[in-house]
């Protein structure tokens, strides 16, 4: 019941967003704007009558991962659980189951049933393609593929099967339509984010500060991060004390040692890390260690609720001197709070990740859904549907996105920007953040002349 | 060059950082190594586990002392550092027990087999042992609480946490504890069946209890160690699912000390952390790229290893056609 | 003396490779039955395959995934050969076979991958796989020295700071590697004259009668098996006795006039080829890797599957590929399978619930949904299970599954005397 009141307020937005939108509609696409755009559009009417709607679905074309008699439509999750970022892709991966129960409860797509099939790759390349492999027939999509260069390996093999992914993972290169052909990425990258949680900092947290250190992780998510917070550093006059660009190597004990010393040594007034939780937790606490203060920023990879939970030892700290970026809405906002009532419902703990699960899920409704109606949910047809999306709206947990056009017009450069929330976390209301500014594009970020990936994967 | 080290050397602060940092890191790597090496002198066991057996370890501590709040739920008037040290015993007591468990299910078996087959069955313990704790983590880390929170010693010249002072108390004390024992009964015991099993079960020592001894102590001083990682400065959020690889450092640490040598075990953790300090405070050259302070214990290893294949302090084999 | 199995009339014939006739039938039958799986099970959509038909009972194995599953039991079989040389043969524990293999991926990708921002200077196969074993190779021969210098367990914690040194070399050479967590693509399995030219065998597409993975497993197949001969002539010869003596007493061996530090370096050397070769095979099948793959754990893993296999036997190195390899998929399909029957209900169901976990408020021991709850995930219960195989197979099946084999084939010689 909560599902359908939830779809309502979710119909309601998407109704008064698709006014807008209706005239960049393509002429030739007959059908009405404002019931393919979003998800939210299954609102009541489609749940009662597409089931009983059999004639017209015996029209549609299916070949992989949708089966009409069954009623049954399979999407892939290419999901890190149990590897370095388990911690935020188990949330994320059950904010998108329990969207999906949602959808299904309340009729599915059109009668269609959504099922997910998830493997865990453990954020190994091997295991992501063998079970890309293993899932790929039985699948009409992926629902997310956790890891650029995961993503990357897979990606000659996801255009020769015409199939559809979006990528979890904010890495800048997604939009070199060389790569992208058969992704809908989506969210600001970590280059734009940084842009945007520095353009913060440097003028409502701390506007006098000077200088920055930098650190992150090697690879596509750390330096693409850093990487942008060098260029936003530049942009805003901040003088980089310390480059410890790909310095940070989570198994290697010393190198951690080595960064916080870096840092603690530049007395920058700004650190951006660009990390794991858990290497995030022992560079700031030997940095404290020694003394140091600093507003404390990165990436939302680089913060973990545990770092403010109750027994934590540098809750207090931590508190703070943190100040983070991310893309969707928090828990603690009142946008996310019908949403998250559900999920409470479900029996799951307060956590800032579920969004991102939503809006995953969110873009491969409205493909879905789009590729219904155009009668063809084939690989092709999903992927076809998926790249005319001109207008995704996520009902305000999120900046809305769009697939249809030039890739850097679509850039997205608004977010989230948020701060420790401990007591919200002891008390059960927040994960663990509460938001200092949402829907914000700081002025750095909206003057950042983005041309091409921030930070280059290897070919 | 020589120029800039001495001045660097000459720093006050920057020597006596390097030294802080090199003798708690050493502090960790000693009693990783002891608790190694005594199962390997009592048992002839190279214990590729003794990192699972940390991480579970540190994983104990954490539900008792912040999960489960054991014993403190039942003695809420009690001064909170009394609740936490109450813990951290009983944790240590279920790690001696899960040692001695181990040892009696799986390494009693293979009694008499070559070394390198009981050294595997330990590898095949450390990957069980390490999911199943994995899996009782979680994804987040979990904090052991305890009572030092982040407060630190501020000399001046230099800040040590009060975590990093415990560290190299309590590593220094079972240090003491270690040679003690030795020369207790149960001690020497153990010293008579690592020099000779038969021959000292026909002395009439209980030979099974003492390998249940030796592995409790390692599971012991394992989970030390697994504590001291877990905390602040080093992973201030807890333990997590990374802690276990800690103790791969170790290696090098017995190896460089000799295998049965509790000494060199002990003398090789402090040069190991002190040489890694070292690397990581002063050999700051961007072709080294990231981590060569994570491989100089390797490097260090494999050039005693040239010189003395046996260690500083092990004991040569005699080999006997 | 024709027809009687077990008599060997000469030491020829007791050491041929295949010495008796069940050998014989079961070697051949098998690798017909390899051989024609994947050009079997077409007909579906896109399916490109020569016959329509199934091997029945087996026509879930010629589904893509198995035959890429196969396909990479294979590598790992040419890798457990190497290992087998060394640690099964000559007794030299080594926990740096994955360094070695790393050293065969990236000469591979420095020869073989197409020229780029990276490192690549386009070679042909038949270039850079050779080259992958004798560079890994040439890296074994000059390691050997120290490692022949230490014994025991000692070697084995020598070579396990190999993968540790080895890992940072390739973390921090960027411009071969691709840099750590970010990797690079590498040579695909293509054969080719030269550089430019079309493909004459090209594993990465479809071809008229075998599907892409099709080919990639017939591919590996053949090398495995030229590995496979190669492997059991080494043991077989002068230089497997050797090596043989050496593991049973090195003294001894010595003294009958073996050259200890010849042999072992000589080992080292071959076990480093096979694993050159199959690193540069590993990388290329999956086409991208980061330098992470090559870690320590690739190195347990080959020593468990030695282990589980049967070490010093050739054929338990590659039944123990196969093993751990394929392991993971039939948990993973076993679990699926429980869940189901528990959708379903009945009296599978009883005894699955308690096992699995459906949502995350259920109790189970394997949770379908890891992260929200407890119970293990798949890939820690295959973990868990592949830990408690090392260890059960090394307490009561020192011989692993060729042991195993052996027993079975020991009791039915006689059947239905029991001796």
């Amino acid at each position: 019941m909560k599902w359908l009141a939830l779809m309502l307020v979710f119909g309601l937005v998407a109704a008064a967003c698709g006014s807008s939108s209706e005239t960049t509609e393509a002429p030739a696409d007959t059908e009405a704007p404002a019931a393919t755009e979003a998800p939210a559009a299954t609102e009541a009417p489609a749940a009662t009558e597409a089931p009983t709607d059999t004639e017209a679905m015996m029209d549609i074309a299916t070949d992989f991962g949708v089966d009409l008699d069954a009623g049954v439509i399979r999407v892939g999750m290419l999901s890190d659980l149990t590897g370095p970022f388990g911690p935020l892709v188990s949330a994320i991966l059950a904010g998108t189951q329990a969207y999906w129960d949602g959808v299904n409860a309340a009729g599915g797509v059109n009668g269609l049933q959504v099922e997910l099939v998830v493997r865990d790759t453990v954020y190994v390349i091997d295991n992501h393609i063998a079970f890309y492999e293993e899932i790929k027939d039985d699948v009409v999509a992926l629902g997310h593929s956790t890891g650029s260069p995961h993503t990357v390996a897979i990606n000659p093999q996801l255009q020769a099967d015409g199939m559809l992914a979006i990528p979890l993972t904010w890495y800048s290169g997604w939009s070199d339509p060389a790569i992208n052909a058969n992704l809908l990425s989506h969210g600001t990258p970590y280059c734009v984010e940084a842009h945007n949680t520095l353009g913060y900092i440097t003028t409502e947290a701390l506007p006098d500060s000077t200088t920055i250190a930098i650190a992150s992780v090697p690879g596509d998510y750390g330096q693409d991060s850093a990487q942008g917070a060098k260029l936003a550093a530049e942009a805003a006059g901040l003088e980089v004390v310390y480059d410890g660009e790909g310095a940070i190597i989570p198994t290697d004990e010393t190198t951690l040692t080595a960064v916080a010393d870096g840092i603690v040594d530049s007395g920058a007034d700004i650190v951006w890390v660009a990390t794991t939780p858990s290497t995030m937790s022992s560079i700031y606490g030997q940095a404290l260690a020694q003394g140091f203060e600093a507003v404390w920023s990165g990436p939302s990879p680089s913060f973990s609720p545990a770092f403010v939970a109750p027994d934590s030892a540098i809750k207090d700290a931590f508190t703070r001197d943190f100040i983070g970026g991310t893309y969707t809405s928090l828990w603690s906002d009142d946008a996310t709070s019908a949403l998250g009532e559900q999920l409470a419902e479900a029996g799951l703990p307060p956590s800032d990740y579920y969004f991102e699960g939503v809006v995953e899920a969110q873009i491969m409704h409205a493909a879905l859904l789009k590729a219904y109606e155009n009668g063809d949910m084939t690989r092709a047809g999903v992927l076809a549907a998926g790249k005319s999306l001109d207008n995704v709206d996520f009902g305000g947990i999120a900046p809305s996105e769009a697939y249809a056009g030039d890739a850097a017009d679509r850039l997205q450069r608004q977010g989230t920007v948020y701060k420790p929330d401990p007591d919200g976390l002891a008390a059960g209301t927040s994960g663990g953040t509460v938001s200092l500014a949402t829907n914000y594009t700081s002025d750095l970020a909206a003057n950042f002349d983005f041309t091409g990936a921030c930070y280059t994967l290897g070919g | 060059m020589l120029t800039f080290l001495a001045q660097e050397v000459s720093e006050p602060s920057a020597f006596a950082e390097f030294l802080a940092e090199g003798l708690s890191l050493g502090a960790i790597y000693a009693l990783l190594a002891m608790g190694f090496v005594i199962i390997f002198k009592a048992t002839q066991v190279l214990n590729f586990a003794h990192g699972a057996l940390a991480g579970a370890g540190a994983f104990l501590v954490a539900a008792f002392a912040s999960i489960l709040n054991i014993p403190g739920r039942y003695m809420v008037n009690a001064p909170a550092w009394l609740q936490w040290t109450l813990s951290v015993i009983v944790a240590l007591f279920f790690a001696a027990l899960m040692g001695m468990l181990l040892e009696r299910l799986f390494l009693r078996p293979m009694v008499g087999e070559t070394l390198f087959a009981v050294a595997i069955v330990t590898l095949g313990i450390d990957i069980s042992l390490r999911n199943i704790t994995n899996d009782f983590i979680g994804t987040d880390p979990r904090s052991l609480g305890g009572p030092f929170g982040t407060s630190v010693l501020d000399l001046g010249w230099v800040r040590i946490a009060h975590w990093e002072i415990a560290t190299i108390v309590t590593s220094l004390v079972m240090v003491g504890l270690v040679a003690a024992f030795f020369r207790s009964r149960t001690g020497i015991a153990m010293r008579a069946t690592a020099f000779d099993q038969e021959a000292a079960r026909a002395q009439g020592i209980n030979v099974g209890r003492i390998f249940s001894i030796a592995w409790a102590i390692g599971a012991v001083l394992a989970t030390i160690a697994g504590i001291f990682v877990s905390v602040f400065p080093r992973r201030s959020a807890g333990v997590d699912t990374t802690t276990a690889f800690f103790a791969f450092k170790a290696f090098p640490v017995i190896i460089l000390g000799g295998l049965d040598s509790i000494v060199g075990a002990v003398v090789g953790a402090f040069i190991i952390g002190l040489a890694e300090a070292a690397a990581g405070e002063w050999i700051k050259f961007d072709f080294l790229g990231a981590g060569f302070g994570g491989i100089v214990p390797y490097l260090l290893m494999l050039l005693v290893l040239l010189v003395r294949p046996y260690g500083l302090f092990g004991t040569e084999e005699v080999r006997r056609v | 003396m024709r027809g009687r199995p077990n008599l060997f009339t000469s030491y020829e014939s007791d050491q041929a490779m295949l010495n008796t006739t069940t050998k014989k039938v079961i070697l051949f039958t098998l690798l017909a039955f390899l051989v024609l799986l994947p050009f079997t099970g077409g007909g579906g959509p896109g399916n490109v395959r020569l016959f329509d038909w199934t091997i029945p009972g087996f026509g879930w194995l010629a589904a893509e995934s198995w035959l890429q599953l196969m396909g990479t039991v294979c590598i790992f079989g040419i890798a457990a050969l190497g290992l087998n040389l060394l640690t099964g043969l000559a007794g030299q524990v080594s926990l740096g076979h994955a360094f070695f293999m790393g050293i065969g991926a990236y000469t591979a990708a420095w020869l073989g991958a197409a020229e780029g921002p990276l490192l690549g200077m386009g070679m042909p196969i038949w270039i850079w796989l050779p080259a992958a074993g004798l560079v890994a190779a040439g890296v074994g021969v000059l390691v050997g020295p120290t490692a022949v210098r230490v014994r025991g367990l000692y070697l084995a914690i020598v070579t396990l700071g190999l993968v540790f040194i080895g890992e940072y070399f390739f973390r921090n050479w960027r411009t071969l590697t691709g840099g750590s967590q970010a990797g690079r693509d590498f040579p695909r399995l293509q054969v080719r004259f030269w550089k430019e030219e079309a493909a004459l065998i090209d594993t990465t597409a479809d071809g008229s009668w075998l599907t892409t993975n099709g080919k990639g497993f017939l591919f590996l197949l053949f090398l495995l098996v030229v590995f496979a001969l190669l492997a059991k002539n080494i043991q077989r010869t002068r230089t497997g006795r050797a090596f043989q003596a050496i593991r049973d007493r090195d003294v001894a061996a010595e003294i009958m006039g073996v050259n200890e530090f010849r042999y072992k370096l000589l080992a080292f050397g071959l076990s480093s080829f096979y694993a050159g070769v199959a690193g540069a095979l590993l990388a290329a099948y999956f086409g991208r890797t980061i330098p992470e793959r090559w870690d320590l754990f690739l190195s347990v893993q080959l020593i468990a599957i030695l282990l589980i296999g049967g070490a010093g036997t050739t054929s338990g190195a590659i039944l123990g590929s196969a093993f751990v390899i394929m392991l993971p998929r039939f948990v993973q399909n076993g679990t699926e399978w429980l869940k189901g029957q528990i959708a379903e209900g009945g009296i599978i169901a009883t005894i699955a619930d308690p096992i699995i976990a459906t949502s995350n408020t259920d109790f189970g021991l394997i949770n379908t949904l890891p992260g929200t709850g407890p119970g293990l995930s798949v890939l820690q219960l295959n973990q868990v299970l592949y830990g408690l195989l090392i260890i059960l197979f090394l307490i009561f099946e020192p011989f692993g599954l060729y042991g195993i084999w052996l027993r079975i084939r020991n009791y039915w010689k006689g059947w239905p005397f029991t001796y």
